[in-house]
């Protein structure tokens, strides 16, 4: 440990210990915030991260270890939510708990209260002067009558840090970000990040937990890591010392070497020989505006491009959600009418893991293995019904090769974690044995352990020929797994990477630049 | 469709909200980690819970039996074959309707309008044979179809057309009241009626009266379809999740539109076994037969497979409350001791599943 005094410690955890029952979530974790620093919180799912924040927060009691936030002592057993409020901590989910349809002055009062006169009617002018104030300390561009949905998802969120600290901005204060851009595309999470980043250099202290290595490694200070309820490395940054890099630090969240570059390599790179798989000309619809590409057995083809640049459409089209309005289509072959819908084309061979998992993927109440024989139901059918038995041994074979973590196929898909969910989804797909696999953000909200399996998982794919398209915000995703790159823009396809050019700057800049050209062409 | 879906959706699961879109809702990461600790616990708990709660509705039922086979003021009558027969012959009606209320409630819709249709479809086997001179096996048929084109203008507003269910079918079944008024002209159809169908109505077989043996059958067939068809689990898919249903390549509205025309043809049959019972047609709008069959579907929703509406604890739940409701007649309780008892079953047996789903952190 570095030799900071006391005063500039914001928090220090020790031995905190936590039982589910017969589990172990934490084990004697450590953890402990300099004042005025981003302090990253990482771990796999299951090493307990979550837990230490929902005991941190009160939520869960804590069986044992000591805490000291902000000079004040006390047992983790006792720890409440109520202290953790006095104590100066801050929480803000992954969910940021904002109502969309109201104004951002509504959504703040809704938190500490409307200023009423006598008779309980609201002092609206005096409510709006201190949202203002509030807008304008966390440099949020916005009117405080706005409503929060119109913001964009960057500014969501520091409304809702800034709400969650609007009592207490003394520097005192302890932000804890769960996951704050899971579900932000790039660009919004940078802008997210830099925002806190700012905040920490006025002296906030901010911990956050992230599953973006990259953008943990660009942002935060100090990093903590957990491993099955332990926390295993404190990294502690300073002029002095070089920042980690996301090789050590998965080194760590994994207890093995880690090689991150082994996700680069490929086995060879598959010949654009014979016929396209996919054949795209000219196609038109929502917001595709003459999309063309091809794409070939064994390839993995990456779809770049800002939110409305037409990512998600180009694929949902494909998949038969949407109908294009012109243009031509030709799937594994086979010349398309437009009219085809999901169930036509899934017949053809193509599967689609769409971006939104948990409402449009996930069929929470139901069990896993209902979950994953959703797109294979007719092959369960005889006259005697649904051959259950055999559907939950193929469910269990199916767990076991995509190695997804769960107590039981018969559990709700609900008590899976993310991570294990979208290896279910995709493996729901995969076992149909597609041809064409179109993936929308397939990595979204997932950490590190299970990206890695699910990339082995797509690899795998195509290399028994199958033909992918990853649509992705995440740049270092499409340059790690994809074979080439087409960017989107405005509907069209506007450039291409391949080979060396395929980087996460070079993607970036293709974006970005795009982003110029067009606003020039308006 | 995504509006009407979405606001009618507290049907699909008895659990409440347990759907999609709550805040906390599954999937999000952060709240992994503790999931992932708890996974691995054993399971005996949580299997004896699931247990209690799958059968609490039938230990239930065999409890109020017991007692009132025990309590002196009703144990003279209440255990007797011929005390069965009544309450198995006159709640038959009730059961099959609650059967067809669970067909669009599976995959999330509401369907008010099988009252309606029970009683429309009444009338008009009874006006086909009296006014019509038709036989008795064209009026069924005629009967059947026309209770399936209802289910299926139901079905096509609100799968096509995106309407509301609670709604439109509430509208629907006002219409058919008025239609019953204006075909009976707010006359009891009593002469014509076929004898054989008023014989089959009050002949016992086995000691059970022989429209008992109808409702098995029909109760046989949807549980197969619900449970041992693609088509069924489709439904309980839609249920959960309308989009994810829809791209794993479920034709949502052809399954929803489909399971309405069931339905409708099941109320359908629902119409000529009363007819069968009473033996004349009377100008009633259905409400009376439709709010028993709810509230059975949804008391079944809490038992066999809990926070699911399905066949067998639809049955339970219909056995339950009329058995209660025998005994308290039996025993000469208040007239309105019934009603009553119904209401707080009905609302303890939702409070029971929503806090059990939260309790296995389904709707927290």
């Amino acid at each position: 440990m570095s030799t900071s005094t006391s005063a500039d410690l914001a928090v220090v955890v020790t031995g905190m210990t936590k039982s589910f029952g017969p589990t172990r979530a934490l084990d004697g974790a450590g953890l402990t915030l300099r004042r005025g620093t981003v302090h990253a919180l990482l771990g796999g799912n299951g090493s307990g991260k979550s837990t230490a924040i929902k005991v941190l927060a009160g939520v869960h009691p804590g069986d044992a270890g000591h805490l000291v936030v902000n000079g004040r002592e006390a047992d983790v057993a006792g720890w409440s939510a109520a202290d953790a409020a006095e104590a100066g901590l801050r929480f803000v989910h992954q969910d940021l708990g904002l109502f969309e349809q109201l104004s951002i002055a509504e959504n703040v009062a809704l938190a500490a209260g409307y200023p009423t006169r006598v008779g309980r009617s609201v002092r609206w002018k005096e409510l709006r002067a201190h949202v203002a104030e509030l807008l304008e300390r966390f440099e949020i561009d916005a009117r405080p009558e706005q409503p929060v949905g119109s913001l964009r998802p960057a500014q969501r969120t520091m409304v809702a840090i800034a709400r969650a600290l609007q009592d207490r901005d003394d520097g005192e204060a302890v932000l804890v970000l769960d996951e704050p851009t899971a579900t932000l595309p790039a660009h919004e999470s940078e802008a997210l990040l830099a925002a806190i980043r700012r905040r920490a250099d006025l002296g906030q202290t901010v911990m956050m937990v992230s599953h973006r290595m990259q953008e943990v490694l660009a942002v935060a200070d100090d990093f903590t890591v957990f491993l099955d309820g332990r926390s295993v490395a404190h990294l502690v940054g300073g002029t002095d010392v070089a920042a980690p890099t996301e090789a050590e630090l998965v080194a760590h969240m994994t207890g093995r070497a880690f090689d991150g570059e082994a996700g680069r390599e490929r086995v060879a790179v598959p010949q654009q020989a014979g016929e396209a798989a996919l054949v795209v000309d000219d196609l038109h619809g929502g917001p595709l505006r003459g999309v063309s590409l091809s794409a070939w057995p064994g390839e993995i083809v990456g779809v770049a491009g800002l939110v409305g640049s037409g990512r998600s459409a180009l694929l949902t089209t494909i998949f038969g959600v949407h109908r294009p309005s012109g243009g031509v289509l030709r799937v594994l072959g086979r010349e398309q009418t437009g009219r085809e819908d999901v169930k036509a084309r899934m017949r053809q061979g193509v599967a689609y893991v769409s971006e939104d998992r948990v409402g449009e993927s996930a069929f929470a109440n139901l069990s896993l293995r209902e979950n994953l024989s959703a797109s294979v139901l007719r092959s369960f059918w005889g006259w005697r019904g649904m051959a259950t038995t055999a559907e939950r041994r193929s469910a269990e074979e199916l767990v076991v090769s995509h190695a997804v973590k769960a107590g039981s196929v018969d559990h709700d898909f609900a008590t899976l974690s993310g991570g294990n969910q979208q290896k279910a989804v995709v493996g729901r797909w995969l076992r149909r044995a597609p041809r064409l696999l179109l993936l929308d953000e397939p990595t979204q909200g997932v950490d590190v352990m299970s990206r890695v399996d699910i990339y082995a998982t797509v690899r795998a794919a195509a290399a028994d020929g199958c033909t992918v398209l990853v649509a992705s915000s995440d740049f270092f995703e499409l340059s790690t797994l994809c074979d080439r790159v087409v960017v989107l823009r405005d509907g069209v396809v506007d450039s291409e990477l391949t080979g060396d050019e395929l980087t996460p700057d070079h993607l970036t800049a293709a974006t970005q630049s795009s982003v110029l050209t067009a606003g020039d062409a308006r | 469709m995504s509006t009407s879906v979405t606001s009618s959706r507290g049907a699909g699961t008895a659990g409440a909200a347990a759907g999609s879109g709550t805040p906390e809702s599954p999937g999000t990461a952060p709240t992994t980690g503790g999931r992932a600790g708890k996974a691995g616990r054993p399971r005996r708990g949580h299997d004896l819970r699931g247990l209690a709660e799958k059968n609490a509705l039938l230990v239930l039922l065999l409890g109020v039996v017991v007692f009132f086979s025990v309590l002196p003021a009703s144990s003279e009558r209440f255990a007797t074959s011929e005390n069965l027969a009544v309450i198995l012959g006159t709640q038959a009606t009730v059961a099959l309707l609650a059967l067809a209320v669970v067909l669009p409630l599976v995959s999330g819709y509401f369907d008010f309008s099988l009252g309606a249709n029970a009683a429309a479809s009444g009338v008009l086997a009874a006006g086909l044979m009296s006014k019509e001179d038709m036989s008795l096996a064209v009026a069924c048929v005629v009967c059947l179809v026309f209770g399936s084109l209802v289910g299926l203008f139901n079905g096509v507003l609100v799968t096509r057309f995106g309407l509301n269910s609670f709604v439109t079918t509430l509208g629907v079944a006002t219409l058919l009241g008025g239609l019953i008024q204006w075909y009976t002209g707010g006359q009891t159809i009593l002469v014509g009626i076929s004898p054989a169908l008023v014989d089959f109505g009050s002949i016992n077989v086995y000691g059970v009266p022989a429209v008992v043996y109808v409702v098995l059958l029909v109760a046989l067939v949807l549980w197969y379809v619900l449970t041992h068809t693609p088509y069924g689990r489709s439904l309980y898919a839609i249920g959960a999740n309308p989009r994810a249903a829809k791209l794993v390549g479920i034709r949502t509205d052809r399954y929803v539109t489909a399971s309405f025309v069931l339905a409708g043809a099941v109320a359908a049959l629902v119409g000529i076994l009363q007819l069968a019972r009473t033996g004349s047609a009377t100008a009633d709008s259905g409400n009376s037969l439709l709010f028993p069959a709810l509230a059975a579907a949804f008391l079944g929703a809490t038992a066999v497979r809990p926070g699911f509406f399905n066949v067998v604890g639809t049955l339970i739940g219909v056995l339950f409350v009329s058995i209660t409701v025998s005994g308290l007649t039996v025993a000469s309780a208040a007239a309105w001791v019934s009603p009553v008892f119904n209401g707080a079953a009905l609302l303890a047996a939702v409070g029971l599943s929503t806090y059990l789903g939260r309790a296995r952190g389904r709707a927290s």
